[in-house]
């Protein structure tokens, strides 16, 4: 996680995002009935549940991707429903969406100079570092900066929309299935990759997860989405353990 | 041997007017996916703002640059006002605004100046140029034409490949969520594209206009046969853009010269057409259309 200008660790940033009473669809379909979620600063949230259970129009609904019937999203005191994206990532919440995030048509360098077009005009001259600082992370973008995206793996992939993300300088990550289509082994080192963002830069992050068993291995806590409706809200090893609730809505 | 070399450097100099307003459409096109049909009535207005100034100033370069600007200003207010509601709402909706805007700028410039064709200066001699007694066919305000258009999609090709404005500008027209997500504000950057696009055809208009006139409708032929070098080129490419209007100006140049004579000969703009009903027949997506399928 790139720290801020003015030296503030991302760690002493680290704030919780409160999601209360959201509805929210698409026409007259309503996909989020009276959704509440606390992601715990720092900690890392898990938002299961099956096909169509309401995970993706939850990321959606927090970063203005819809706008939400009602409800709020409150980040440091700050309510964000209803605002644009544009002004969502902004306010500090960036949203990896599920599959497509890489601009196959642009270079990896160009990708993730996307990641920076939120910021203030003064704090252009840091650009630079930044990007070095996401290349020191990720090995495997550095040697490829000139290459078009297009050309990078299903893994390499992730690791641009992820390091492009945390070139907003985020508080909140929202990650859409990270582990799709990704090898076994390569998921492991996402989930790694994931797992060291919240634990070791304090990120708060809500990861969507159609993999269950996996998200709830490095989650801290976890959410049970079921036909809109939250249906399940506890410590992750506790969701883990519930033989009856894994089996119903978890599928494993 | 000397008509035919005369007839390939006009066809080049009137291909770069249309590769101007095929860049205009392409970028249009790529930022919102419209077809700008008001882009020739939008560029006759302002050379009609480049004539009122130039008569009133006396200098063609006051009235050169000022259509310039006005161009930017019809292209972003056009898209503010007309264009921004039809988005979301059915594609034939914007098609129908802009043959709206075009009928709506050519009344208007035929309230204010009347239907007849008016001279427009050039901006330098208009007398052949010779190679050792040889005439070449071209001006040197032909020269200029062709240094004009270079000049401005040499430096619109910098800007988006070496800015950041130009990456937003890329960014938003190859995936505007993923740029609305990361802050860019993609309506703004619309807007700017439509500017562009107006500024380019502000251009075309005044440097085509010394060799048609101009009159309420003078650039509906230039507008098709912009649209046909953008078609021939598949709408996204800027690249094929240029070399569409190039390979239209110098196609249309011969059938001028050898088959159908002077100026306004109803041959060329049927030429034209029946390039571009075969171009969407063989190759919809442009002659220099990747493999790429469109998301859609």
């Amino acid at each position: 996680m790139s720290s801020g200008p003015d030296g503030a660790g991302a760690a002493e940033r680290a704030e919780s995002l409160q999601v209360e009473g959201l509805v929210a669809g698409y026409g007259g379909v309503t996909a989020l009935d009276d959704v509440t979620v606390t992601a715990g600063a720092g900690a890392i949230t898990a938002v299961l549940g099956a096909n169509g259970a309401g995970k993706t129009t939850l990321l959606r609904a927090i970063s203005g991707m819809i706008k939400p019937r009602r409800g709020r999203v409150l980040l440091g005191g700050h309510d964000v429903a209803g605002h644009s994206p544009e002004q969502v990532v902004r306010a500090g919440i960036a949203h990896v969406p599920e599959g497509q995030g890489v601009i196959p048509e642009l270079t990896v360098e160009e990708n993730l100079r996307i990641g920076m077009m939120s910021w203030p005009a003064r704090q252009r001259r840091d650009r630079a570092a930044a990007l070095d600082e996401e290349y020191g992370r990720f090995k495997p973008l550095s040697d490829r900066r000139r290459k078009q995206a297009s050309t990078l793996s299903g893994g390499e992939r992730q690791m641009l929309v992820i390091a492009r993300a945390l070139l907003a300088r985020p508080r909140v990550l929202l990650l859409d299935e990270p582990s799709l289509g990704l090898a076994p082994r390569v998921m492991t080192q996402v989930m790694d990759l994931v797992t060291g963002l919240s634990r070791e830069h304090g990120l708060t992050i809500v990861l969507v997860e159609q993999n269950a068993r996996i998200a709830l291995a490095i989650a801290d806590h976890g959410v049970v989405l079921n036909l809109g409706r939250v249906v399940a809200s506890a410590d992750a090893a506790t969701l883990a353990a519930d033989v009856a609730l894994r089996h119903h809505y978890l599928g494993f | 041997m000397v008509e035919f070399l005369q007839f390939t450097l006009s066809g080049i100099v009137f291909g770069m007017v249309y590769a101007a307003v095929a860049l205009s459409l392409v970028l249009i096109w790529r930022g919102t996916r419209v077809v700008n049909f008001a882009q020739g009535g939008m560029a006759m207005f302002t050379t009609f703002v480049a004539i009122e100034v130039i008569y009133r100033t006396h200098s063609y370069w006051a009235g050169f640059f000022v259509a310039l600007a006005a161009g930017l200003v019809l292209g972003a207010a056009s898209e503010l006002t007309v264009v921004r509601p039809t988005i979301g709402k059915p594609p034939l909706n914007v098609v129908i605004v802009t043959i709206g805007l075009l009928v709506l700028l050519e009344g208007l410039a035929g309230i204010f100046y009347g239907g007849q064709l008016r001279s427009f200066p050039s901006a330098f001699s208009v007398t052949g140029l010779k190679v050792g007694g040889t005439s070449l066919g071209v001006s040197r305000n032909d020269v200029f034409v062709v240094v004009a258009v270079l000049v401005a999609t040499l430096a619109l090709g910098v800007m988006f490949r070496y800015t950041t404005a130009g990456l937003r500008m890329r960014a938003a027209a190859f995936n505007a969520t993923i740029a609305r997500l990361s802050g860019i504000r993609v309506a703004r950057v619309l807007t700017v594209g439509w500017a562009l696009a107006g500024l380019l055809g502000a251009l075309a208009g005044v440097l085509v206009s010394p060799s048609i006139f101009l009159s309420p409708n003078s650039m509906d032929t230039i507008f098709v046969y912009g649209f046909t070098a953008a078609v021939i080129g598949g709408l996204d490419s800027a690249v094929g853009a240029v070399v569409g209007g190039l390979f239209l100006g110098v196609a249309l140049s011969y059938v001028g010269g050898y088959v159908g004579g002077s100026v306004g000969s109803e041959i060329p703009p049927l030429v034209a057409l029946g390039i571009l009903v075969a171009v969407l027949m063989i190759r919809p997506d442009g002659l220099f259309a990747g493999a790429r399928m469109r998301r859609v």
